[in-house]
């Protein structure tokens, strides 16, 4: 649907510029507070306690209201947030968190490592609906000395553990205490730490948000900022036109083809390029045959051309990758490249792993059968034109394969648990920190469990085994990038790309970093500010 | 006559037990289950955590038992709480512990869904009543060719993509129509007028596109039952005793012309309370049809049960008031009835 809009609208590109000339967008300014920043999000959150709503448009809206012990900086390297730091002790097993001082809530009472205690036993009571407690039940001990101290110690050395406390958003004691953390009116009307505080929620319509005097961070400097409620991405588009919300993530063909066609949007509109913290990959079932042959793999692998899927698929706006790292991050594993495209040796290997013969209308045949298979994926255009690129690509070296695509529940609970598929194409969204146990680990198998492709390596499941005991950083990434080599040339997935967010922003924003670092343009968003001239009038009062 | 109400009011409740024992089934009979989406298949949410949450929502109990849960609640007409939005109460307020009011989901989205389909079902009559008309008494002549090109166009036309092209064309281009959503954001500092407006300028496309197709249709029906009347001997008759044409159309043809309409109409409020969802999720409206949608893609079963058991419970009531409006009108049905 959003393709046909586009369409239209690259057809009415040459029409009237709405909105006329305005202000000189161009021109610099002096950092100033003050303003209102509108953007849109697809989905409404279910509520604003992060570890219950697990979805996404809870956590964007949450992470300005609440803080975290740790957060990651503009490199995605670990930085104290209410922490002002931390050491782990000789033995790894035990952490222990310095908080800053004169930490506040919104409401102006004191913030402790009480309150951290307490959201720790919030998140590994049984009775806490949420899907997000395992990494804390790890912890054997939590304690708090004084107030301005946490520690925790684990059974066994934890690596994530790091990545887990900046993951976890510290909640008030004194608002929550004796409460049901599921039922509680809380969640609608939170009270945080964190640079901005509930304005107002309309249910349906927005959440606005406005500065927290008390921020623990210091002031941020826009003061005010509204998310609307907008599921339709075309009509969040318009709305962008109309300059009725100031940024949105757009599609390649908005970003590369309809901005750039347009003078009165270039004017207007700023954009900007990050990756994404995920990659799509066509993955193997391993139980089933011919896919326990390393050699068919590694055929189909040669026989796809990733560059074609970037260029076609997101217009170019991607990457290969090699790893299930970020590129450019400490993680990725820089000697690694991915498999290049070279059908020859793609039909090589699939002779040598027994397909000599070819039927009549050129397909691969083994013992008299045809490699025939589905490819399986959830209703998701850029998955479905992926798959269609694949699809074509196999058939020219004699491979049949037909594509079916699934709702996404449905698909998880009749396919992926089952374990009932040969091929999926489907993404993993990159957690920071680099363990990938619940992934690759050959004890991850189970039904509903991560690792339902059914890959058993004992040297990667050594090394995972390896990289969460150790929590010193560099010896951590040497773990894990013998992990990605390993992989890479197993072959168990087929690295697809990393598709780029592509966010526009109204020129109205200023103090953006561009380019984005790994971190994102949203890493500083509490420095983006919007210069008294070119503020709504409307709402900016 | 209330012998019979009260019989046909009787026979509604095994009916609505057994629409929604079938309900509850097919709903359990689709894969997939709360836990898939709301941990969204992230590796950060372990197994275990998500058979806890199954346990928690009873989901790991047999369907059959769970449909007598939910049975035992509904004859207190406990619609329950949903699973995806944060235990809100699936369909009026509750208090919390605090004496805070939570508002239900339906609650909040029912009175937009009712507002926009009764405006289009208006714009419907209002306009596919003259339009059938014209059609039928110009018939084959001009008027009647325009208006049967209308209501095919009407017919064929994606929706969505025409609200697309309208909100362009009168929110960005023109800035005459605000382009998404039911508010302004400074709709709360309006005047009381200020705010009527804002709210029927939001509402103008919504209303004309869910109205569109059903104008279509109606006009047509209401077309081919006028020439259906017009052959009939009785508008001969009326003809030939030298009454006025208008009197013959309008006073005769018309009367009859609209009955089946009645039905239609009965059977048209179960639709006001679904809404439509493609109205609803491009214009970012908060309505019913974009609760149910959003509902079966999350497996969000207090709340589809909800919806289903409304909605079955007002089909079968506007059956009932089908059928007597039309006993009401149409002297032939009524000694059947009363």
């Amino acid at each position: 649907m959003g393709i046909l809009v586009s369409i239209g609208l690259l057809m009415t590109a040459c029409g009237k510029v709405p909105g006329g000339n305005a202000a000189d967008f161009d021109q610099s300014y002096p950092p100033s507070s003050g303003g209102t920043l509108i953007d849109a999000t697809a989905g409404e959150p279910s509520g604003l306690i992060p570890m219950i709503a697990g979805e996404a448009a809870a956590s964007a809206v949450a992470s300005n209201i609440f803080n975290s012990l740790l957060k990651y900086d503009k490199n995605l390297e670990l930085q104290g947030e209410l922490a002002q730091n931390w050491s782990v002790s000789p033995d790894q097993k035990t952490i222990t968190f310095k908080l800053k001082p004169g930490l506040k809530w919104a409401d102006g009472k004191p913030l402790t490592s009480a309150d951290v205690l307490f959201t720790w036993k919030l998140v590994t009571d049984d009775n806490t609906r949420t899907p997000y407690g395992s990494d804390y039940k790890l912890v054997i001990r939590a304690e708090t000395p004084d107030a301005a101290t946490f520690r925790v110690s684990y059974a066994n050395p934890y690596a994530p553990a790091l990545d887990s406390w900046a993951g976890l958003q510290i909640l008030p004691e004194h608002l929550l205490k004796g409460q049901d953390i599921n039922t509680t009116s809380f969640r609608f009307k939170p009270v945080g730490s964190h640079y901005y505080k509930l304005e107002e929620w309309k249910p349906g319509e927005r959440i606005s948000l406005v500065r927290n005097p008390n921020s623990t961070q210091g002031p941020p400097r826009i003061d005010r900022l509204v998310s609307r409620f907008i599921p339709d991405p075309a009509a969040q588009f318009l709305e962008l036109l109309a300059d009725n919300i100031d940024s949105m993530t757009l599609n390649p063909i908005q970003y590369s083809r309809i901005v750039p066609s347009r003078e009165d949007l270039k004017q207007k509109l700023a954009l900007y390029k990050e990756l994404g913290n995920n990659y799509t990959y066509l993955g193997f079932n391993l139980k089933h045959k011919p896919f326990d042959d390393i050699r068919v793999r590694q055929a189909i692998n040669y026989a796809i051309d990733k560059q074609e899927l970037i260029d076609g698929v997101l217009l170019g706006m991607g990457e290969p990758v090699s790893s299930p790292y970020k590129p450019g991050t400490r993680w990725t594993n820089p000697d690694l490249s991915p498999y290049p495209y070279d059908p020859n040796k793609a039909i090589a290997l699939m002779k040598a792993a027994g397909y000599t013969g070819r039927d009549k209308e050129g397909y691969l045949l083994r013992d008299g059968k045809r490699l025939s298979f589905d490819i399986l994926t959830n209703q998701n255009k850029q998955r479905e034109m992926s798959a269609v690129l694949v699809q074509r690509r196999l058939k020219e070296i004699g491979i049949d394969a037909n594509i079916r695509v699934m709702e996404w529940a449905s698909f998880i609970g009749r396919f992926i648990k089952t374990g009932d598929f040969d091929v999926v194409l489907l993404g993993w969204g990159l957690s920071l920190d680099p363990d990938q146990y619940s992934i690759w680990h050959s004890s991850q198998q189970a039904p509903g469990q991560f690792n339902f492709i059914g890959y058993n390596n004992p040297r990667v499941d050594k090394l995972l085994e390896q990289g969460r005991l150790e929590l010193n950083p560099d010896k951590r990434m040497k773990i894990y990038h013998e992990f990605a080599s390993i992989l890479l040339a197993d072959s168990p997935i087929v690295y697809l790309y990393a598709g780029y967010g592509l966010p526009a922003i109204h020129k109205r924003v200023k103090g953006i970093d561009n380019p984005a670092p790994p971190a994102g343009i949203g890493y500083n968003s509490y420095d983006w500010y919007i210069p008294p001239p070119l503020r709504r009038n409307e709402i900016s009062q | 006559m209330i012998r019979y109400l009260l019989k046909r009011l009787f026979w509604m409740v095994p009916l609505l037990v057994g629409i929604s024992l079938i309900s509850f089934l097919i709903m359990h009979l689709a894969p997939g289950d709360i836990t898939n989406s709301e941990a969204s298949f992230n590796p950060k949410a372990s197994e275990e955590s998500r058979q806890k949450l199954r346990e928690l929502y009873n989901l790991d109990k047999p369907v059959i038992v769970q449909y007598g849960l939910w049975l035992k609640r509904m004859v207190k007409l406990d619609f329950g709480t949903s699973f995806a939005s944060h235990q809100k109460p699936v369909f009026w307020e509750t208090k919390d512990a605090e004496g805070n009011v939570i508002k239900g989901m339906i609650q909040e989205a029912l009175p937009i869904t009712l507002l926009i389909n009764v405006l289009s079902l208006g714009l419907i009559i209002f306009a596919a009543v003259p339009l059938g008309v014209v059609s039928a008494i110009t018939q084959n002549r001009p008027p009647d060719r325009a208006i049967t090109l209308f209501v095919f166009i009407g017919f064929a036309i994606p929706g969505f993509w025409l609200a697309l092209m309208l909100m362009y064309w009168t929110g960005v281009v023109h800035d005459w129509l605000p382009i998404s959503g039911i508010h302004s954001l400074n709709h709360d500092k309006m005047s009381a007028w200020g705010q009527l407006w804002d709210t029927l300028t939001h509402l103008a496309l919504p209303v004309f596109i869910s109205g569109l197709s059903g104008l279509a249709g109606i006009s047509l029906f209401i077309r081919n039952g006028m020439l259906d009347v017009l052959h009939q001997d009785y508008i001969t008759t009326a003809r030939a005793k030298g009454l006025a044409e208008n009197t013959v159309v309008y006073r005769h043809a018309l009367r009859n012309a609209m009955l089946p309409l009645i039905t239609i109409l009965g059977l048209a409020i179960p639709g006001l309370i679904g809404g439509s969802v493609i109205a609803e999720s491009i214009f970012a409206i908060p309505g019913m049809g974009k609760l149910f949608y959003d509902a079966v893609l999350m497996r969000d079963f207090p709340v589809i049960m909800g919806i289903l058991t409304i909605g079955s419970a007002l089909t079968l009531l506007g059956n009932l008031i089908a059928d007597l409006a039309y006993a009401w009108a149409d002297p032939r049905v009524r000694r059947g009835v009363m």
